[in-house]
């Protein structure tokens, strides 16, 4: 067992620390306060190839695996979880098509993505509906070797970028949901206004509107009726993303905590000298070191996922644990900083604003607890 | 046209952690200097410029060198030959400056070699010049910017009240500052294909140097220097602008 990073995945942590700290930080105030990414930036992620970190070169990735992809995650995610937010609902709908796609649709769609010329979304989630996939009221009506998709989308990471949209959607023949690859800004294809989040400002959330779009058969992805699986697992691929922005958030949290620990001062002492606040940065950083190797051994197992279910399972518990946790060391880092934790001049309080998402995106907490249960009670 | 670039493994200073004033240098991860870093920067844009050129990185220290250098490959080295020995680690001065002219012997056609004009660790600023000597090639220092032109490199040099713009025929050694370009960051392509590129290892017998010559840096004191708090007390606003102004903290 060999918990050491190689000197290329330290260099991939490194790159995207350095990129992070030179060219989102000098905007990382713009863009909370905007809500918008400047367009430098998404140039900048993609020349690096942090779009296309996890995947084969010859889908136009640059072959980093799910490790590099989270190690650069956490560290954009530490400067700006909006960014990472971004990258992550990208690289979801890649790691989907990647598992489901056929070779010429992996080509055709994976490429622009993984090269950033492109920025690739999910929409699965409607006005009412969670994740069951039964409340779905999208529609694909099958004509020919074509389907006329209509409905609404909720909350879609992405939709406001050029690209693919995975649109899940009930087909008329299988009755049942249908992942199907559609181009955003298609005849039919409008957007909403971006949802006013309480944070990861910049990753922005949109509504998708499609009204009778049409797409070519060949773009089902997987086969009809299949839409459900494919979300389970496409979603799994999510939760190392939105795991890693976490860890970003944790780690910064932690290093605001440190430094406010050591420069507070009381009765002529910094405050990290008294044992109530020792207490707490000790609880911050064992959250931090479990939450960092959950992850990290998620990206690990995302390499060369042999069974679906158990992957399930794995991401499950590590969104359960990860989403909890950053909860708990928040509140300590906070606590840390006593009343200068509810002032917005210090950082503590957006990292707040953007981790009390984690357990609410990719599916909540408790479904989390609810897939990871089911797997392991098996049939009971 | 070949560019030589000799860089220095040294500790990360970004994680070095200061522990009763004195540096912790356990599991810090090693790196190559920032100058240096600088000077291979400068080698890399050359090479856009030019075209046919060859950038080396020149290297000598402990077995870790074959991870580090991966971080120079991966920010544009074409070819990176080492000289592995533990007992360059924290050798001196004169002792890699003859394990590097010895390097840079065993390479054909070498045009223009490169050096940070001191190291991120030492900082004796030593070793580009001795390399010269021994080469018995032109030196350069404190260089800014770098244009070539046939066998000619033009040089502007900076020194502490004016710029000197030098001419230089090649084969030269060039000392670079720090201004001459900031690194480029790799990418997550070049990172990974950075250990496929080709490296030539080579120990010191190879090079007909003794490791008993390397005569070791000893340090007597390394400490980070005291700060002692003034301890000012300030009872409204006005005393706390009065005392800034009196600290020459803020203009008066």
């Amino acid at each position: 067992m060999d918990f050491a990073l190689s000197k290329e995945q330290l260099m991939i942590q490194s790159m995207a620390r350095e990129y992070a700290e030179k060219n989102i930080l000098p905007v990382a105030q713009q863009i909370e306060r905007e809500n918008k990414i400047p367009d430098e930036i998404l140039e900048g992620l993609a020349e690096l190839g942090l779009f296309g970190i996890a995947y084969p070169e010859e889908y136009g990735g640059a072959g980093g695996g799910y490790e590099g992809y989270a190690l650069a995650m956490e560290q954009i995610s530490k400067v700006c979880g909006g960014v990472a937010m971004t990258i992550s609902a990208h690289c979801m709908t890649l790691s989907t098509i990647m598992a489901f796609g056929t070779e010429e649709q992996k080509k055709k769609y994976m490429t622009p993505g993984c090269k950033g010329e492109h920025i690739l979304s999910v929409a699965f989630t409607e006005p009412s509906t969670g994740s069951d996939p039964k409340q779905l009221t999208s529609t694909a009506v099958k004509d020919g070797d074509k389907y006329i998709i209509n409905g609404t989308k909720r909350f879609i990471s992405n939709a406001n970028w050029p690209g693919t949209i995975l649109v899940f959607a009930v087909d008329s023949e299988t009755k049942r949901p249908t992942a199907f690859l559609v181009d955003k800004w298609c005849e039919g294809y409008s957007i909403s206004e971006p949802w006013d989040k309480i944070g990861m400002h910049g990753g922005m959330l949109l509504d998708v509107y499609m009204k009778d779009i049409v797409v070519p058969a060949e773009n089902v992805l997987g086969a009809p009726g299949m839409g459900y699986p494919i979300l389970q697992l496409g979603i799994s691929f999510g939760k190392i993303g939105v795991c890693s922005i976490t860890l970003g958030a944790m780690l910064s949290a932690y290093e605001e905590a440190l430094k406010y620990a050591r420069e507070k001062m009381h009765r002529d002492k910094p405050i990290a000298k008294f044992q109530a606040v020792q207490l707490r940065l000790a609880s911050i950083a064992s959250l931090y070191e479990a939450s960092r190797w959950m992850t990290y051994r998620l990206a690990w197992l995302a390499n060369d996922v042999k069974d679906p279910v158990q992957f399930a399972k794995e991401a499950a518990l590590t969104k359960t644990f990860v989403g909890e946790a950053v909860i708990d060391l928040m509140r300590d880092a906070m606590a840390v900083h006593g009343s200068y934790g509810l002032i917005n001049d210090y950082k503590i309080t957006q990292l707040w604003r953007d981790s009390i998402i984690a357990p609410q995106i990719e599916g909540v907490t408790d479904m989390q607890k609810v897939i990871a249960a089911a797997v392991i009670l098996g049939n009971i | 046209m070949n560019i030589v670039v000799a860089m220095k493994q040294i500790p990360d200073l970004q994680q070095i952690r200061i522990s009763n004033r004195r540096p912790v240098l356990q599991d810090v991860p090693l790196t190559f200097g920032g100058i240096d870093k600088s000077a291979l920067e400068a080698a890399v844009v050359l090479k856009e410029s030019l075209g046919e050129v060859k950038v080396w990185v020149l290297s000598a220290g402990s077995e870790e060198l074959e991870d580090t250098v991966k971080e120079a490959l991966a920010a544009g080295g074409d070819e990176a030959y080492l000289v592995i020995d533990q007992s360059l680690a924290g050798a001196d001065s004169s002792i890699i400056a003859q394990v590097l002219a010895a390097g840079i012997k065993q390479l054909n056609d070498v045009d223009l070699i490169l050096f940070g004009e001191g190291s991120g660790d030492n900082y004796s600023g030593q070793v580009g010049a001795r390399v010269a000597r021994l080469l018995e090639l032109p030196l350069v220092s404190y260089a800014r910017d770098i244009k070539i032109d046939g066998d000619t490199a033009q040089v502007v040099r900076v020194l502490e009240d004016c710029e000197e713009v030098l001419e230089v025929k090649l084969p030269a050694v060039i000392t670079v500052l720090s201004d001459i370009g900031e690194p480029r960051i790799p990418s997550v392509t070049q990172i990974l294909k950075a250990g496929k590129k080709p490296k030539q290892t080579a120990e010191l017998d190879d090079l007909g140097i003794s490791a008993g010559q390397s005569n070791p840096v000893i340090t007597l004191s390394n400490l980070a220097p005291e700060s002692n708090r003034k301890r000012i007390v300030v009872k409204n606003p006005v005393e706390l602008v009065e005392k800034l102004k009196s600290e020459n903290l803020i203009g008066g």
